[in-house]
């Protein structure tokens, strides 16, 4: 995780690691439709790698960034729980 | 066969429902219920559905007796609705598709209505009536559009009642619109309250101040009974729609209607709209609460109609929208 401050600034990367590329592009693609609200100013970048999620945040306000950080752990988490939940029965 | 599982959770119900043909092979449900005098919030409806989204469909599954290999296809709503439940049921809906190798059909929510209630009641062709906490529609299909007749022009008739609820304190559980249902068979009097019809459209939110501004003034006076508001509330908001539906039907030269949305399941509603039918020599075509409020097998069922003609959308199309009118979606489904 890396986070930087300049004037009126904020930047903020985090690498999730997953077992396989295949979890790593499900994720991405679950989780990347959805545009972040115009309102906020804040840019949210996602990219696979062969066995990592990378996500980068550009932003001009601090409390947007929290607030868009919060809720895609949330959702993070939700598509890491249900992979965990019904992956199986599709590698049969 | 085409099996397709369902996903919806554009308010605070959660539903996953799994459709084989026409056939509801499940349809598990759980509501998210605030105290008396609350209103659902986004934030918290989204948390509850998040809580609870991965036992439901796993009780889908299961009460279905498939296995995800026996699923064709996987529909969920895209919309319209609140912003955070409809992403947390999307999130699972984009994983499972992925996960087991299925394609996706984002489905307009009013559409499932639509078409749910087509299915379970048999109506060929209706003016369709559609009314929740969220929308109030008088609806007609026309050359591959279910075209808007009529409309609030403020805000939904559920939420008038849902609102109204909030405000005398009637409990949420199991929802607002059946406890003002079951005081409103207690009712005595009528309370005169205004009637707003404009052309083929409705509104409910003068209708809803002025009953906010003197509900407590009448019941603390002992002018009325709470179960006197709750009557002619519904009296007053039901011949309104009774009024529009009528008109749409005969503008269309229609004899059916259907009625579809979590307050079509009212009775009164139904009993006012079956009046009306049958001085035109029309038919009345309802549902009960396990298909009118929302649920999983409806979202299964137009997700079914699409995904038949061909209809699937790719993961970087399946983003969410609050606003998704019904004449926005292109019925390549029916003739």
């Amino acid at each position: 995780m890396a986070s930087s401050i300049s004037d009126n600034h904020f930047e903020l990367s985090i690498e999730v690691p997953f077992p396989s590329q295949r979890e790593v592009s499900i994720a991405l693609q679950s989780l990347s439709p959805d545009r972040e609200p115009r309102a906020g100013g804040t840019i949210k970048t996602l990219s696979a790698s062969a066995n990592a999620l990378s996500v980068k945040w550009n932003a001009v306000e601090a409390r947007s960034l929290r607030v868009s950080v919060g809720s895609f752990l949330d959702h993070l988490a939700l598509v890491m729980e249900t992979m965990d939940a019904f992956g199986q029965p599709a590698l049969q | 066969m085409t099996v397709v599982i369902g996903f919806e959770g554009s308010a605070n119900k959660i539903g996953i429902g799994i459709v084989r043909d026409g056939e509801v092979l499940s349809n598990p449900r759980r509501t998210y219920i605030t105290p008396p005098g609350q209103g659902f919030l986004p934030r918290e409806t989204a948390k509850h559905h998040r809580g609870v989204i991965l036992t439901v469909l796993r009780e889908a599954l299961d009460e279905a007796g498939l296995k995800p290999a026996d699923i064709d296809c996987v529909a969920y709503t895209k919309g319209p609705g609140m912003g955070a439940p409809l992403l947390t049921v999307a999130l699972v809906a984009r994983t499972v598709a992925q996960l087991w190798g299925k394609p996706l059909v984002g489905v307009n929510h009013c559409i499932g209505h639509i078409e749910m209630g087509r299915l379970i009641t048999g109506a060929n062709n209706p003016t369709v009536l559609y009314v929740s906490g969220g929308n109030t529609q008088v609806i007609a299909y026309s050359e591959r559009r279910y075209r808007i007749f009529g409309e609030t022009i403020d805000i939904a008739v559920g939420n008038c009642l849902d609102r109204f609820a909030r405000v005398i304190k009637i409990s949420n559980d199991p929802s607002p619109g059946y406890n003002i249902e079951q005081m409103a068979k207690k009712g005595k009097q009528y309370i005169e309250l205004p009637y707003t019809v404009k052309g083929m459209d409705v509104s409910f939110s003068g209708i809803l101040s002025y009953i906010e501004d003197m509900a407590h003034k009448m019941l603390n006076s002992g002018q009325c009974t709470a179960e006197d508001l709750c009557f002619s509330l519904q009296e007053t908001l039901f011949s309104m729609l009774v009024e529009i539906t009528e008109r749409a039907m005969a503008h269309c030269e229609s004899q059916e209607v259907l009625i579809v949305g979590g307050v079509g399941c009212n009775l009164r509603l139904q009993e006012m709209m079956g009046v009306m039918c049958e001085e035109r020599g029309a038919r009345l075509f309802a549902t009960d609460e396990r298909f009118c409020i929302d649920n999983g097998a409806m979202i299964a069922q137009a997700g079914w109609e699409m995904f038949r003609v061909g209809q699937v959308t790719q993961l970087s199309d399946s983003w969410i929208t609050q606003r998704y009118r019904t004449d926005e979606v292109e019925v390549t489904w029916r003739d």
